[in-house]
């Protein structure tokens, strides 16, 4: 191990008690000068109750232990004082707020004033800003809007603000979830950044429930599981995704058995001449029972086929058959499609899936109200039945269909939203996104599930850019490119579509 | 059992969905997931658990229970009569078809600040076609209500169709409604003095005026409608989350038009039972009713169903606000009371609601 003036942050002792309940207790964590160190657990582990208490958001027990460079500081945790000691926080998605230029976005919570009527001294918060973004090589002018950026761009700019008060070579930077909604692109550039504020001697506390990931950027790794570490600090080169996984879960995570390749049976749906947005031109059938993946360049335009499919976005032209139906999606409605048994999973669950203050039993019950009711009356009784058997099947955890669906974890939230929509009993079921930001043990309970569906007879679409859940869901993988064609891969291999992902953008 | 209702609830009205987590980081979310299934089950079961949130549920009412009897042991000679009781409840109608009016829009996640207006175009059609014109009663109901019928296709027309923001709209229309009013009213007080027409609101049933008891339905009608049918569980949606609604097949803008008509017809009708009840009404007096009956209703989001916007919650907003006025108003304060409670009583009473759900979340 590296000697103590070497070690950036030191935690130790940390417990925390939420309403009678330990969800933290007696917590250690080192991160040494000048690594990346990823912070990884299930949601509800207590990975971000600890980022809340080191940035003074959540009280702590007052024997607990917090040292930053070898110096401690005072617990409960005042913000200001590690702050001043070389902590800071990459918010989740960013946190950049897009419709103000670079420097302001560098300078919040530390304008450069004037000492006179405190006004913002623009020239020095821009020189400000320019030095820190000198510091990760960035080429983005302080003057310009974030939103004008690059990808690669709003990632420097978003780092640059973590080192701002920071002499070089000091200091650690908590991502807390930043790279969430990044695309495999932006993502790519983000790590190429970290390195290169890590090699000046930063240090990086990467929280993550992404363990691919965590696994490909840090030097070490520590693991929590109901409030415990039960991996300190291993080092990242030596320990397999599937150990990780183990430690995180208490259990091992059962890979998905493989599917007998379907008969081709009969075309279920068939989808013609579809355009809206940027696609242009799509045709595709899916068999009964089959599960069929789309996917490509993050951009490129599949992304909007789910929803063009199920009428929540109007589309220039283009049909679906479903079953002897036609429908014509330049004119249909979302009533129209979901009347035909289209069912949509959509990607933004907070957004678009889910009403996040009604209870869960209330959520599961959309869809159906229309259906299972009279105008005049609808019984809470099926409602109750249905959120059980749902909350069972799925395994949603707690089990209790009156709690609010903020109050579930990310992958619970996730099998309530897929839950919602197969309890109509669809005949084409559309997932976009469906293991975005949820944790290993969700991910292959959703997987599995899409299997049993698909098992049942219903036609199911993936869409995704997560090479690994189509390479194991689908029986068929079709590939967007920019052109508008789609090439179709049969594989259980994710480098072989990523192959192709990236081989037909570059031909088009 | 909630956590976070009212701060997000609010918010949800005034800003769309997506503004909310701002609000929710700041609550103890992570206390709700960590916690065993079981262990959750035996601290709900808990009976000092239990006992909070049913305080918290009804907190309300004790607070209403309490403040009567305060005054019936200060003032037993003139509070603790039966004409007090009467005075409470024989003459909050209007408020009470004010108050769903609000609920109405409110529910859907729209504002809708001109219903008072509204309210105020009813009362004075009425007597100005019956007493200026000599029109007959009924009739000049019907074309009073078909008249703010118009009022809220105008707000839906701007809000939904054109997509402007509510609380411009009907900011705006509820400040013209008034000037339209005084013009046909030539800015002056206009009665109408018809027995039969008055019969319509004062008749009289077990002490009581009979327009208590269609306040008693329309709220019974409406708790029924949105616990009970299709339509009101999906105008949950709306209010809660447009997009999500949207995609579950539910025709968002057409249920958000109909509010806003729904709404209006029903502050049309207060309006009818307020010219009818007093045979007299100034246009000019339509905007004080605005605030009592949004203090009501956002008053009504702490009891009953705490965080969400519900009818019997708004009913019993309403006779807690008038009892404490009333009583005031028994000890000798008068005119300024009125505001000062209506304010300060919506304030206190849903930061305590808060403060109490928050403690029995947290433990």
């Amino acid at each position: 191990m590296t000697t103590e003036a070497a070690r950036r942050l030191e935690v130790h002792n940390v417990t925390k008690t939420f309403g009678g309940t330990k969800v933290l207790s007696g917590l250690s964590l080192v991160v040494d000068a000048g690594e990346i160190h990823g912070l990884v657990g299930e949601n509800g582990s207590g990975k971000s109750t600890l980022v809340k208490i080191l940035t003074g958001y959540h009280t702590c027990n007052s024997d607990a232990v917090i040292a930053v460079d070898g110096r401690r500081v005072g617990v409960p945790v005042r913000w200001e004082e590690v702050h001043a000691a070389g902590v800071s926080v990459v918010h989740q998605d960013l946190g950049l707020i897009d419709h103000l230029s670079v420097a302001e976005n560098i300078g919040v919570g530390g304008y450069q004033t004037s000492s006179f009527l405190r006004k913002i001294n623009w020239r020095s918060q821009n020189a400000v800003a320019a030095s820190a973004l000198a510091r990760v090589h960035s080429g983005a002018r302080p003057t310009a809007l974030v939103a004008s950026l690059s990808a690669s761009q709003r990632a420097e700019v978003a780092i640059a603000r973590a080192l701002r008060d920071h002499l070089p070579g000091s200091g650690l930077i908590i991502l807390d979830e930043a790279t969430r909604s990044l695309s495999r692109d932006e993502l790519a550039r983000f790590h190429t950044t970290l390195r290169l504020v890590v090699d000046q001697g930063t240090s990086v506390l990467l929280v993550s429930h992404n363990l691919e990931e965590v696994l490909s950027l840090t030097d070490h790794v520590t693991v929590l599981r109901d409030g415990v570490v039960v991996g300190s600090a291993l080092t990242t080169r030596e320990v397999t995704e599937q150990e990780v996984a183990r430690r995180m879960l208490g259990r091992d995570v059962a890979t998905l058995a493989q599917r007998p390749t379907a008969p081709q049976s009969m075309p279920m749906v068939a989808v013609r001449g579809l355009a809206g947005d940027a696609v242009r031109s799509v045709d595709l059938t899916v068999g009964k029972g089959e599960v069929l993946g789309i996917t490509g360049l993050p951009g490129s335009g599949f992304e909007s086929i789910p929803y063009l499919l199920a009428a929540a976005r109007p589309a220039r032209a283009g049909s679906i058959q479903i079953d002897g139906d036609t429908i014509d999606l330049a004119t249909a409605s979302v009533r129209r499609c979901t009347g035909a048994g289209i069912a949509l999973v959509p990607e933004r669950r907070e957004r678009d899936g889910l009403a996040f203050d009604l209870s869960l039993r209330d959520n599961l019950s959309l869809p159906m109200l229309g259906a299972k009711g009279r105008w005049w009356f609808v019984s809470k009784r099926w409602q109750q039945i249905n959120a059980e058997q749902a909350g069972e099947r799925f395994g949603i955890q707690p089990k209790d269909p009156n709690l609010l669906i903020r109050q579930f974890s990310g992958g619970n939230q996730q099998k309530a939203l897929m839950a919602k929509w197969l309890s109509v009993g669809p005949k084409l079921l559309i997932l976009h996104e469906p293991t975005q930001a949820v944790d290993v043990g969700a991910r292959q309970d959703i997987l599995r599930q899409i299997h049993s569906v698909a098992d049942t007879g219903v036609s199911i679409l993936l869409v995704s850019v997560e090479t690994m859940d189509l390479a194991e869901a689908c029986d068929r993988v079709l590939v967007y490119s920019g052109s508008g064609t789609l090439d179709e891969i049969k594989t259980n291999d994710p480098d072989e579509i990523l192959d192709l992902v990236y081989s037909r953008s570059v031909a088009s | 059992m909630t956590i976070h209702d009212h701060n997000t609830q609010f918010e949800d009205v005034t800003v769309q969905p997506g503004a909310v987590d701002a609000v929710s980081d700041g609550l103890p979310e992570v206390a709700s997931t960590t916690v065993p299934p079981t262990l959750r089950r035996r601290l709900s079961a808990g009976t000092a658990t239990g006992a909070r949130s049913i305080a918290s549920k009804y907190a309300l009412l004790v607070v209403w229970a309490a403040m009567a009897l305060f005054f019936y042991i200060a003032l037993p000679s003139t509070f603790g009569r039966v004409a007090t009781l009467q005075s409470i409840f024989g003459s909050q109608e209007v408020l009470v078809f004010l108050g769903i009016a609000a609920l109405t829009t409110l529910s859907v996640g729209e504002f809708d600040l001109s219903i008072a207006s509204i309210m105020g175009i009813a009362a004075t059609t009425v007597p100005v076609l019956v007493t200026l014109h000599h029109w007959n009663v009924a009739l000049a109901c019907v074309v009073a209500i078909v008249a703010c019928l118009a009022c809220g296709a105008l707000n839906a027309f701007f809000v939904v169709k054109v997509g402007v923001s509510s609380l411009v709209v009907t900011l705006g229309t509820g400040t013209l409604l008034i000037g339209v009013a005084e013009f046909i009213s030539s800015s002056s007080q206009v009665s109408i003095s018809n027995a039969a027409f008055s019969k319509l609101s004062l008749f009289s049933i077990l002490g009581l005026p009979i327009s208590f008891y269609y306040g008693l339905v329309l709220v019974a009608a409406f708790a029924y409608m949105s616990s009970w049918t299709p339509l009101g569980r999906h105008m949950l949606f709306v209010g809660a989350n447009r997009e999500v609604a949207r995609l579950a097949g539910i025709r968002v803008n057409r249920v958000r038009t109909g509010s806003y008509l729904v709404a209006s017809v029903i502050a049309g009708i207060g309006g009818i039972l307020l010219v009818s009840s007093t045979g007299g009404f100034d246009a000019s007096g339509s905007a004080g009713y605005l605030l009592p009956a949004l203090a009501a209703v956002f008053l009504g989001t702490a009891v009953v169903q705490p965080g969400q916007f519900n009818p019997i919650g708004t009913l019993i907003g309403i006779y807690f606000l008038e009892t404490g006025i009333f009583g005031l108003e028994l000890f000798g304060y008068s005119g300024w009371v009125q505001d000062v409670f209506y304010g300060a009583g919506l304030v206190v009473a849903v930061a305590v609601a808060t403060i109490v759900r928050n403690r029995a979340s947290t433990g």
